[in-house]
């Protein structure tokens, strides 16, 4: 079993270098801006929901207030870029290091609830964090952040019209949490997480290393969704509080990992490869009509599948894997 | 995958950047996008619009005896009478996706210029975007004041912003003291979004120029469940003037929380928004005599000037709906760009733009009781005045301006 | 401040709150049943408040009146759902948590697509009816007459939740089914049956908020949205499966909703909500009067 799980970790490691790879070509080939879009878009939400997943679906912890570290992200950016004239580079790494503290200061308290009463403190403290912003008149209110775009520069990351240097830091981002994810997998961490899932009664003798992982894996997926937000913040060039913090966004940001295969390595990433061009296009070519078709599908694609696959997925392509992740 | 990469981006990204958007070739086909909430919480203000989009395209498409630009004759004679087709995309609201939509309709629908947006937030990054393409955009119905400063070079508004419609009223305050009637107070209420809080500050600045006393500046969250609370303080406040900033829902239910608890303001003069929309006006409407609304528009004009009516007819024919507020601006964003295209004989971004700069349509020649249509360095057009209207026997009179008003102002409200 | 804005703050309050247990009733007894967060509630309230309106629009009757048949009718649909999507939620092998947030989440977004679909986007209000517009005046504070029904009608229907768990062959069927849904296969209880009977009690009691509420609120496909929330914290802060927390917690948001508005700014009155239920649940874990 350990030799078949340490050949099972090569080959994923080999396939997602292989992923990476081509698609790194793709751009070369696909030039239409709206493509290439929906493309960065991909990446990106499939960056978030590894990150996301890292704290829901390893450790059990179902986070549906994410949208709070993606906003602090994008806010520190975008805050210290216009009032300070700090590179979105140092705002990217202080945005993360900011939300991994609040995190952890956040878990502290939170990981003793249970269930829905995690799931909805996660919510308020999400919701709370808004408002907050909503009514922060130095960090624009609710009138956000414009981020005044003058040309393009890999110092201040912004390009007016090519699409192709977000595209490939939004594909980094998803390669780096994939292969956080994936070390994860084989950490000390990983087999506690696997082993107080499997028996409840480890996690009472594991308590205290336990608690201290999930704060670990907390203020990883935090850094990891700030990074994120941070780019989005670049990427859109304008922030306000309802779209970069909103509930909406949470969810976002958990969909493609619950659709894929929840607490697995490939969830995540296979989720946002068909949900997000799925979301865009249904609005895009549907949506016009004002007659809210665009959410039926939507909505429909999201029960049946849920409900036909409730492991996700990832299912589809390997029966093995499951096993091994569970 | 190392070497070849940062040569392949950078070549890339240079091609991009340099690249000139491909030369629009002439056709008989004028493209324009427009980009609304077509589902979600605001759907129905972007169904809305679809009406009166679609009004001033037949307008402009078909042969109409109306003084109004390019309604005589059929299609753009400036292009051949080249007929205009409109493309609508649908935001949700969302700043990204207004972003992302309005990047598709500039690259695969090819349009020669976008209109928009209803929500603010959403104008900043549409805007951004036609910015990046030198593509003229047009604000149809924003009304936030930030949106023009930005220095941007192909955005423009024809109609009035937060701060004029703001202006007018305290000019109407201004007017009617110098008369005895007494306003020395008011309370602001304003929502949470751009919108509220751009209207909120204006006033309270222009409150604070002009010597009102300001007693109560609430700021609520929009869409609650309940404003009871918010009521009582203003209750509680009892200002000449009650003058609110809220959209549709959060306007009926205040309203409604006023009766409930007994509060009866001796003035309402709202900023607009969801204080012209009709649904507003089914639900509550029966205690809203008198209430005075800024606005852009008002059907009091087609008495002056006959085609206001034909046009508004029309229009009803469509949604079974009077113009507003937002549809009479819809519908002259569409007049304004189509003209710029015409005269602009080419559907090139920059021509464009350069006929927009030229604007100048006589206030005659649109439905609007505006001085004229001309567009300031930043874009603005400083002549649409706005107007302020009363709800008196279900259906609104022009107050002011003195030259628009059709009517004394009856103060206070009942 | 004067007092008397106080006790009318506290009075809006209390009668705003036990409408917020009224509408989180539902969601409790649901969950209590079978340790399923309904994520459509929301949504059940829009379509009932559609209902209403509809009936009024087309047939001119009192929301009043129909309040027992949209009831019934949600209840209809609250079983429905339960048999088609519901159940194989909940019997899903893996992830079981999860599918059920999201099958329900999925089935709010097609509910919002459809009453778009079918109703449009506008904004309806049911115009008049005996209770909207009115309210009464006691001594200088004022409590709006639809909001006064609403509160007796939770009440009652708290009342009559107690008797009908309690004292009818049914409850005690949804009580054991609770408790064991194992051991009472055994003793030939169909567990299907009175799940689905759950989900339309539940949805029912929904129904009974909706017409009360569309008396004074406005409707629209994503008015549900307001409401979700605050009936998720309601519900979680009296504690997951207890009808009376639901009770006790609608009072307690309605409350502190009215008190952070006196003292913050109205903007930010959702805070004091969320900020009391940080504090309860960080002390005790399982809600007010939580059991499970």
């Amino acid at each position: 079993m350990d030799k078949n799980f340490a050949q099972r970790r090569r080959r994923d490691l080999v396939v997602a270098a292989a992923f990476a790879v081509v698609a790194a070509l793709v751009p070369l080939f696909v030039k239409d801006v709206y493509v290439q879009n929906i493309m960065v878009l991909t990446l990106m939400y499939a960056a978030l929901s590894q990150s996301w997943n890292i704290l829901s679906g390893y450790c059990g912890q179902i986070s549906l207030g994410h949208a709070l570290y993606f906003g602090i992200g994008a806010y520190t950016t975008a805050l210290l870029f216009t009032k300070f004239g700090v590179l979105p580079w140092f705002g990217m790494l202080g945005g993360g290091l900011i939300s991994a503290l609040i995190a952890m200061a956040l878990g502290y308290p939170c990981f003793r609830l249970r269930g829905h009463y995690f799931v909805i403190a996660t919510i308020v403290i999400a919701e709370i964090a808004l408002l907050l912003f909503q009514n922060w008149n130095f960090a624009g209110a609710a009138l956000g952040i414009d981020i005044p775009v003058r040309h393009d520069s890999w110092l201040t990351f912004q390009f007016t019209r090519s699409k192709l240097p977000y595209f490939y830091f939004a594909l980094v981002l998803a390669a780096i949490a994939w292969l956080v994810t994936w070390w994860l997998e084989d950490s000390k961490w990983g087999y506690w997480w696997r082993a107080v899932k499997d028996n409840p009664d480890a996690a009472e003798s594991l308590g205290v290393v336990v608690f201290n992982s999930k704060m670990g894996a907390a203020a990883v997926s935090a850094f990891l969704t700030a990074v994120g937000g941070s780019f989005y913040a670049q990427f859109v060039s304008y922030i306000d509080p309802e779209s970069v913090m909103g509930f909406q966004f949470s969810l976002l940001m958990a969909l493609p990992a619950v659709l894929g295969g929840i607490g697995t390595l490939w969830g995540p990433v296979l989720g946002a490869v068909i949900l997000i061009p799925l979301t865009e296009l249904t609005r895009s070519f549907i949506g016009g009509s004002g007659r809210g078709v665009d959410l039926i599908v939507y909505g429909t694609l999201i029960v049946l599948i849920s409900l036909a696959r409730p492991e996700g997925l990832v299912g589809l392509f390997s029966r093995r894997r499951k096993e091994a992740v569970r | 995958m190392t070497i070849s990469r940062r040569n392949v981006l950078l070549g890339a990204t240079a091609a991009a950047a340099l690249a000139p958007i491909a030369a629009r070739a002439e056709t008989s086909e004028v493209v324009i996008g427009l980009t609304y909430p077509l589902s979600g919480a605001n759907a129905q203000v972007g169904v809305d619009a679809q009406k009166a989009y679609e009004t001033a395209l037949d307008i402009i498409n078909k042969a109409y005896d109306f003084d109004l630009p390019l309604a005589k004759g059929e299609g753009l004679p400036g292009l051949g009478g080249a007929k205009v087709r409109l493309v609508f995309a649908d935001h949700q609201s969302d700043p990204q996706k207004g972003r992302a939509e309005a990047e598709r309709l500039i690259t695969q629908e090819k349009v020669c210029a976008v209109i928009g947006t209803y929500q603010s937030a959403v104008a900043v990054t549409v805007s951004q975007i036609c910015e990046r393409y030198q593509i003229p955009f047009i604000s149809a119905d924003n009304s936030s004041p930030s949106l023009h400063r930005r220095g941007l070079k192909f955005y423009f508004r024809a109609a009035p912003h937060d701060e004029m419609y703001s202006a007018a009223m305290f000019d109407f305050f201004d007017a009617l003291k110098k008369k005895g009637t007494k306003i020395e107070t008011l309370a602001l209420f304003h929502e949470d979004t751009i919108f509220g809080t751009d209207s909120g500050n204006a006033q309270l600045k222009l409150a604070n120029e002009r010597g009102y006393k300001v007693v109560a500046d609430i700021k609520y969250r929009s869409n609650s469940p309940s404003l009871s609370a918010e009521v009582q303080q203003l209750k509680a406040a009892n200002a000449d003037v009650l003058m609110p900033s809220s959209y549709t829902t959060d306007g009926i239910l205040l309203v409604k929380t006023m009766a409930e608890l007994g509060y009866k303001p001796n003035a309402i003069v709202a900023q607009d928004a969801g204080f012209s929309e009709k649904a507003l006006y089914d639900a509550v409407g029966d205690k809203l005599e008198g209430v005075i609304s800024r606005g852009t528009f008002s059907l009091d004009l087609a008495s002056k000037r006959p085609m206001v009516g034909k046009i508004n007819a029309m229009f009803k024919e469509k949604s079974g709906k009077d113009f507003n507020d937002l549809t009479s601006r819809q519908f002259m964003g569409l007049i304004v760009m189509a003209d710029a295209v015409n005269r602009a004989k080419s559907t090139d971004g920059d021509k464009i733009r350069e006929a927009l700069v030229a604007t100048d349509i006589a206030g005659e020649q649109t439905i609007m009781p505006w001085k004229r249509i001309k567009f300031d360095e930043m874009g603005q057009n400083n002549d649409a005045d706005p107007v302020l209207l009363q709800y008196i026997g279900g259906k609104f009179v022009t107050i002011s301006p003195p030259q628009a008003a059709v009517a004394q102002a009856v103060w206070p409200m009942k | 401040m004067t007092a008397e804005t106080i006790i009318q703050s506290l009075a809006s309050g209390l009668l705003m709150g036990l409408l917020y247990g009224l509408i989180a009733v539902g969601l409790a007894l649901i969950f209590g049943l079978m340790d399923v967060v309904n994520f459509a509630h929301g949504e059940f309230l829009m379509i009932a408040m559609y209902a209403t309106f509809f009936l009024f629009a087309f047939f001119a009757v009192d929301p009043l009146l129909s309040a027992p048949l949209v009831a019934a009718a949600l209840f209809l649909f609250g079983a429905v759902v339960y048999l088609l999507i519901v159940r194989f939620a909940v019997r899903a092998k893996a992830n079981a948590g999860m599918v059920q947030i999201f099958s329900t989440f999925g089935l709010a977004i097609v509910m919002r697509g459809v009453a778009q679909f079918f109703f449009t986007p506008d904004y309806r209000s049911v115009t008049h009816s005996w209770l909207g517009g009115r309210t009464v005046s006691l001594g200088g504070i004022f409590l709006p007459v639809p909001q006064l029904a609403g509160a007796m009608v939770a009440i009652a229907a708290f009342v009559g939740l107690y008797f009908f768990i309690n004292r009818t062959d049914f409850g005690r069927a949804l009580e054991a089914t609770r408790e064991d849904a194992g051991a009472v296969a055994l003793v030939g209880i169909d567990k299907n049956r009175v799940f689905a009977l759950g989900w339309g009690l539940g949805a029912a009691l929904v129904g009974l908020a909706g017409a009360i509420m569309a008396t004074f609120f406005y409707i629209y496909p994503d008015v549900g949205a307001s409401f979700a929330l605050i009936a998720y914290v309601t519900v979680a802060l009296g504690g997951f499966g207890s009808v009376f927390g639901a009770f006790a917690g609608g009072i307690i948001v309605g409350l502190v909703e009215a008190t952070t508005a006196l003292i913050l700014p109205p903007s930010l009155k959702s805070v004091g909500i969320y900020a009391v239920y940080l504090l309860v649940v960080f002390i005790r874990p399982r809600g007010l009067f939580g059991s499970i």
